[in-house]
């Protein structure tokens, strides 16, 4: 069950800053779009948050997730900018895409976060009224973002894995 | 890689028997088409990376995971939170998850489950095939478990 009393949890500073960057370039590089990145703050809240989401989790040496989540509009001007082709949210290309725009930043920011890790397929949710649940042993830090074409977030919830 | 469904409906079932102690059966697939008409569902979804490349997907609704929440957490069901709720689905798909990577060649790895909790929503596991999908009744509510491998790119492949 829950308890009031659950210690306040922190997030190591080094897993920060690969995911920014990651975030900037992926977005210049790939889709031609300049972001800019806010100030990180722990999540603190379940409420639902934005419409369309792409799940990556980490295994190996760094194990939990990354979730990058986009309001359906700015979604589908940052998919269409990425991939060349207006889609539907109902397209399965359109998932496609956000997957590989979270794979894109997730494998970037893998490769300066010092460690052995594993990146996952990701997957993609689409709806309204949802909420991706966190790991509770593990902090969530969500990384602000803004374009021209609508804001998004890039929520980073990993840790070092004890175990190797 | 080739399994059957049998395996994926004898995991579950011991699962739920050995750790919420509740029966689990074998549901007709014409009940799949009701998961997606519920009005709100709890779904995890656990990566496996490693020599074995794919995802397992528990679906079920909301009533089943508050049941086994309140089971796992022994807490009487209207007390159990959201979180709870996502705690023991995620948990579940775990044990699901651990249990399939015993089928696995050497050396896989599980990710942590991905939970999202909701009504109207869709999930999608871009770059995934389907091997198959069990669809299983609980306490009279169908709950269903998709298996995903990483479909290989062929050109990258070559």
């Amino acid at each position: 069950m829950s308890t009031a009393t659950a210690p306040r949890p922190t997030i190591d500073s080094k897993f920060v800053l690969p995911f920014m960057n990651a975030t900037r370039d992926v977005f210049l590089k790939m889709a031609g779009v300049t972001t800019t990145i806010g100030k990180p703050h722990l999540k603190s809240d379940t409420n639902a948050g934005y419409a369309v989401c792409g799940i990556i989790g980490f295994s190996g040496q760094i194990t939990g997730s990354v979730v990058v989540s986009f309001s359906d509009t700015a979604a589908e001007k940052l998919v269409e900018a990425f991939a060349g082709v207006k889609l539907a949210l109902t397209d399965p290309d359109f998932a496609d895409a956000v997957g590989e725009l979270a794979n894109m930043i997730a494998g970037s920011a893998k490769k300066h976060l010092g460690a052995v890790a594993s990146i996952s397929t990701p997957s993609v949710v689409i709806g309204k009224g949802y909420v991706v649940a966190n790991n509770r042993q593990i902090p969530c830090l969500v990384i602000p973002c803004s374009s021209p074409f609508g804001d998004f977030a890039v929520e980073v919830s990993v840790k070092r894995s004890p175990a190797l | 890689m080739t399994f059957n469904l049998e395996e994926i409906y004898q995991i579950a079932s011991t699962i739920w028997e050995t750790a919420i102690g509740l029966q689990i059966e074998p549901e007709s697939q014409d009940a799949l088409a009701s998961i997606g008409n519920r009005p709100r569902s709890t779904a995890a979804c656990i990566q496996i990376t490693g020599a074995w490349n794919g995802a397992i997907l528990l679906d079920c609704p909301v009533e089943v995971a508050r049941l086994v929440a309140s089971i796992m957490f022994s807490a009487e069901p209207a007390k159990v939170t959201v979180a709870d709720l996502q705690d023991a689905v995620a948990e579940l798909v775990n044990m699901i998850g651990g249990n399939f990577k015993a089928l696995l060649p050497e050396k896989c790895f599980l990710s942590l489950p991905a939970v999202v909790e909701g009504g109207d929503y869709s999930t999608r596991i871009p770059g995934s095939k389907l091997l198959g999908r069990a669809c299983l009744c609980c306490q009279g509510h169908p709950v269903s478990i998709t298996v995903l491998e990483k479909a290989v790119n062929q050109a990258a492949a070559a």
